[in-house]
């Protein structure tokens, strides 16, 4: 079943002599389950990529489809509510709500849609993550590797069709970045959910599916990570 | 860049609109106390040409003989004195123009600079002994010229000729006492008075102290070298206290209330500017960070902070002082414009030095020390924290936001109020400091109220009245009066004294419809209609003993007793009821309906008429309304033209309200700008945090909506401390103020409070409208810098 359809996505910045063309044209899809891995050096376009997709920035051209749905046609409103149900955004400095425990920054995009959590959801995800013993620490009282668990686990909390990683584990040691790629490939594998991951670290890619390079604002797809 | 301290300009730049709203803070604590110190110092400088111009500028008096006078004028701390005195000052002397009563006033040429309002309007002061001046009605009643010779004839039988030098101006006091003037020099006014023998005879003379002067010291030096009694030393109190030199114990009071607010007003300066200083600090905790991480050592980042605060200083001080100084002047335009001719002296465009002083001192003393704080706290930062990737621009939460009873925006939103305790406290003190300022300048208002008689509805222009407070004014001639041209209200009250069962005397007053009317204003407690129907009388407010609603008065009506019901208490009455209303012979005074007066008295004329006049009446109307009260009158009355003296007053009140208001108008508006910019600093800091949750999925409205939880939080805990504070501090200056003198008891200041709820809900909602459109504005992308 296709998650996520690209169409001609371009995206330029700035114009005159200051013009950036950050994407190129790209085009591709992803189907349920499947885990993509983007590389490229950076200000390649990679970001671009992902916040156009993740309809957190608007494309010149192109569309793009989430579970059929054309982000861009959505007004901000449609745009953000659709997000918060549909997409799962892991950021490379995590981005967690320092007044929020572990818990409620794991349910945050549930509490913004005024939904009472399932508990037991939400206790399979902390024991997921290895955070049931930390369910009432502040982002400030964790390590990075366990800030970035919390981020995965508010990115899944609403069981998204599709999952947004920025380079999820710029900011981790080996170790940490080792369980963020785990529970990426365990969400993508165990729950179904589509995740396209940003990295620069090519050695990371060898668990996706698919990947893809972007060059210059062109995106080319590499094959599957053992070919 | 030459030295690392060059790099605030180019971080100023960076943060040229976080920089702006510290600088705005700066510039608006700043304009307050500039605009509060300025207002109070152009307000004391109406006030001071009011009371010149009423009281004279003389400092104190006292009565002496010729080489006492001698001795006085050699004292070192004597600037300037003059000798005055004055016969036939109760016009029952004989001393007789064409018949007529005529004071008679001797003084050194001097002495017309100490009275401004002594003003020879043609001719000029008596040069020898046989010459005078005449005042203006003298001049109108006798038709006399400059230059003609006049003929007084003195308690003896004999006559003087004196020729008449000048015209002097009409005075207040000479109007209301109906009065004809005469002027004589020193050498005239001696040589009538040797032959004066059993009239009033007075001779003072009037003392201008050197600037700096300790006056109360120098009266007490003054008092013990001559030997004086108290009532042979006078004092000008109304322009002493005015020079911060009274010790009157009621200007004492006064001074301790200006001295509350003052401090309040600059503890609201201090804070305005420490919670946005820490504010701004907070949201910079990575780039402090980050200068430590690259080997500032803290006591560079205490360097860097400062010089940062002080430069803020350069462009915010001048704007707060340019922005408090403007205001004054157009506050002394209004004035000016207002009252015209009493405010001549007033200048529009006058610089405060005692304003400016405390803007600049306020402004300096209170960034340094509020730099202090964030200037140690940036210095502490962890070099870790611009590298921990997690190093944001807000604090770290030391618990979490309480997701259990409200919807998580609004959590959120409270918890961004309270989640440092001490942002917390200075944001809400702050708010709440609006609140106190308000309720504490309010009472000011209420001094105002009761202070200046002639704003009261029931203030008469030209009275009437038997000097005997005999009951002897027909009681038809007000309703005539009505009817004549010029007048617009015209009405009588009756005098008269019973006696109470024990013995003592109860004075009873009657009002009429009108009267009643206006009363109710002074009602502080029970009612009128009992009063109004002729059931119950209103007793008038004692310091000591007064007669409290409910009682009855035992008194003795043709000897009989009869009981009179208290129906309510009047805290003042617009006349001078002398020092019986609180002497302990009598049982007070009482207000009773025309009916009840004339059953308990039986007469029914009264001993006062109080006329109104129309806005546009002119002299000759008032002529005409004289004419008919001496026809009907016959003789024994005395005539009062109030009308130069509440003109006068009426300056005073002018001013007072144009200040008084200005100040409460300044504190809105400061609260205003507060909230706002508060609010604005607050959003700003956490825009990253924004655009984060942005992200993830939280709508423009959930955002505006968690925007709004944290502004009504402090809102509402500052109203609550306002409140907390305000109103002990409200009742504690009411009572200094108006209770002490008036016996109006405090009550909850209702419109007070309500007026400044709406200013602050009011400044809620415009504090939010703003960072709301910068929030809908905001692209996630270029926010959180993914």
């Amino acid at each position: 079943m296709e998650i996520l359809k690209v169409e001609n996505l371009s995206r330029t910045y700035g114009s005159g002599e200051a013009r950036v063309e950050a994407l190129k044209q790209a085009s591709f899809s992803m189907q349920r389950g499947e885990f993509g891995a983007v590389v490229g050096v950076s200000g390649s376009g990679k970001s671009t990529l992902l916040n156009c997709i993740g309809g957190l920035d608007k494309a010149d051209a192109g569309n793009v489809f989430i579970n059929g749905q054309d982000v861009f046609a959505m007004d901000e409103n449609e745009r953000t509510i659709f997000r918060r149900q549909n997409i799962g955004f892991i950021f490379q400095s995590f981005h967690l709500i320092p007044e929020l425990n572990v818990e409620q920054n794991i349910i945050f995009p549930l509490l913004l849609d005024y939904r009472k959590p399932d508990q037991n959801r939400v206790d399979e995800i902390l024991q997921v993550l290895g955070l049931e013993n930390r369910r009432k620490h502040l982002p400030g009282q964790l390590s990075g590797g366990q800030q970035q668990r919390v981020a995965i686990g508010r990115a899944l909390v609403t069981r998204p069709a599709l999952v947004l990683a920025d380079e999820p584990t710029g900011n981790l040691d080996s170790q940490s970045s080792q369980d963020v790629m785990d529970l990426l490939c365990r969400a993508a594998r165990h729950y179904q959910q589509t995740v396209l991951m940003i990295t620069h670290n090519m050695d990371l890619t060898a668990a996706a599916d698919r990947v893809f390079r972007v060059s210059d604002g062109r995106l080319k797809e590499l094959g599957g990570a053992s070919e | 860049m030459k030295h690392y301290l060059d790099l605030i300009k180019i971080s100023a730049k960076q943060h040229r609109k976080e920089n702006r709203m510290t600088r705005l803070c700066i510039a608006l604590a700043v304009f307050l106390v500039t605009v509060i110190f300025g207002m109070a110092d152009m307000e004391m400088r109406s006030q001071m040409i009011q009371s010149v111009k009423s009281y004279g500028n003389w400092h104190a008096a006292f009565v002496l003989d010729e080489e006492q006078g001698a001795l006085l004028r050699a004292r070192p701390e004597v600037k300037n004195s003059a000798r005055y005195g004055v016969l036939n000052y109760y016009l029952k002397d004989g001393y007789q123009i064409q018949g007529v009563e005529t004071a008679v006033c001797g003084f050194d040429k001097e002495l017309l600079e100490m009275f401004p309002d002594v003003e020879i309007l043609e001719g000029t002061f008596p040069e020898n002994a046989g010459e005078a001046v005449l005042n203006e009605s003298a001049k109108t009643r006798f038709g006399v010229q400059t230059g003609d010779t006049v003929e007084m004839t003195i308690p003896q039988g004999e006559t003087r000729q004196y020729r008449v030098t000048g015209i002097a101006r009409e005075m207040a006091l000479m109007a209301e006492h109906d009065a004809f003037g005469m002027f004589l020099n020193t050498e005239g006014y001696s040589a009538l008075r040797p032959e004066e023998t059993g009239a009033a005879r007075e001779e003072i003379y009037y003392v201008q102290f050197q600037p700096w002067c300790n006056i109360q010291k120098a009266i007490a030096e003054i008092g013990a070298q001559f030997g004086l009694q108290p009532e042979e030393m006078r004092q000008n109190v109304q322009v002493l206290a005015l020079m911060f030199q009274s010790r009157d114990s009621y200007m004492m009071k006064f001074y301790y209330t200006a001295a509350v607010l003052a401090l309040l007003v600059m503890i609201a300066g201090v804070l305005m500017i420490t919670a946005s200083m820490n504010s701004n600090i907070a949201r910079r905790t990575e780039f402090f960070g980050m200068l430590r991480c690259l080997g500032a050592t803290g006591r560079q980042v205490t360097r860097f902070v400062r010089r940062e605060a002080l430069g803020w200083c350069r462009t915010a001080i001048p704007a707060g002082v340019g922005a408090g100084i403007l205001v004054v002047w157009v506050l002394c335009g209004i004035l000016r414009f207002l009252s015209p001719g009493l405010f001549d002296g007033l200048p529009v465009f006058g610089i405060s030095f005692p304003g400016t002083a405390a803007g600049i001192i306020v402004g300096f003393l209170t960034v340094l020390m509020a730099a202090r704080a964030p200037a140690k706290r940036a210095s502490r930062v962890s070099p870790l924290t611009a590298v921990s990737g997690n190093g944001g621009t807000v604090q770290e939460a030391k618990h979490a936001a309480n997701t259990r009873f409200f919807k998580v925006d609004t959590a959120l939103g409270i918890h961004h109020a309270s989640g440092s305790r001490k942002n917390f406290w200075l944001v809400t003190g702050s708010f709440g400091f609006s609140i106190i300022l308000f309720l504490s300048f309010s009472t000011a208002i209420d001094f105002m109220h009761h202070a200046i008689t002639p704003l009261r509805p029931s203030a008469p222009d030209i009275y009437i009245y038997k000097e005997d407070n005999s009951n002897q004014i027909p009681s038809g001639l007000d309703e005539e009066l009505e009817h004549a041209p010029g007048v617009k209200r015209a009405f009588g009250r009756s005098y008269g004294q019973i006696t109470t069962a024990d013995g003592r005397l109860l004075e009873l007053i009657s009002y009429e419809g009108h009267q009643f009317q206006w009363a109710e204003k002074s009602l502080t407690e029970g009612s009128l209609e009992d009063a109004v129907s002729g059931k119950g009388v209103l007793s008038v407010f004692r310091e000591k003993d007064t007669l409290r609603t409910g009682s009855s008065i035992l008194v003795s009506v043709d000897g009989k007793e009869q009981e009179l019901f208290v129906a309510g208490v009047l805290g003042d009455v617009p006349f001078t009821h002398g020092t019986a209303g609180n002497a302990e012979n009598t049982a007070g005074m009482v207000i009773c309906s025309e009916e009840l007066f004339q059953k308990l008295i039986g007469e029914s004329d009264y001993v006062v008429l109080d006329i109104q006049l129309e806005q546009n009446a002119d002299d000759a109307q008032v002529q005409e309304i004289r004419r008919t009260c001496e026809q009907e009158c016959k003789s024994g009355f005395a005539y009062s033209d109030k009308r130069i003296g509440n003109q006068e007053v009426k300056g005073a009140s002018y001013s007072m309200s144009v200040f008084l208001y200005g100040f409460l108008g300044v504190i809105a508006l400061i609260s205003f700008f507060n909230i706002v910019n508060c609010i604005a600093m607050g959003v700003s800091a956490r825009m990253r945090e924004y655009g984060a949750m942005r992200a993830i999925g939280m709508s423009v409205r959930q955002v505006i909506r968690m925007t709004a939880g944290e502004a009504l939080t402090y809102m509402f805990f500052g109203m609550a401390v306002g409140c907390a504070a305000g109103l002990p501090l409200n009742r504690m200056l009411f009572t200094a103020l108006v209770t002490s003198r008036w016996g109006e008891a405090w009550s909850i200041p209702g419109w007070e409070i309500l007026v400044i709820s709406v200013i602050m809900i009011g400044s809620v909602c415009a504090a939010v409208a703003g960072p709301a459109a910068q929030i809908r504005k905001m692209t996630v992308v270029d926010t959180i810098g993914v």
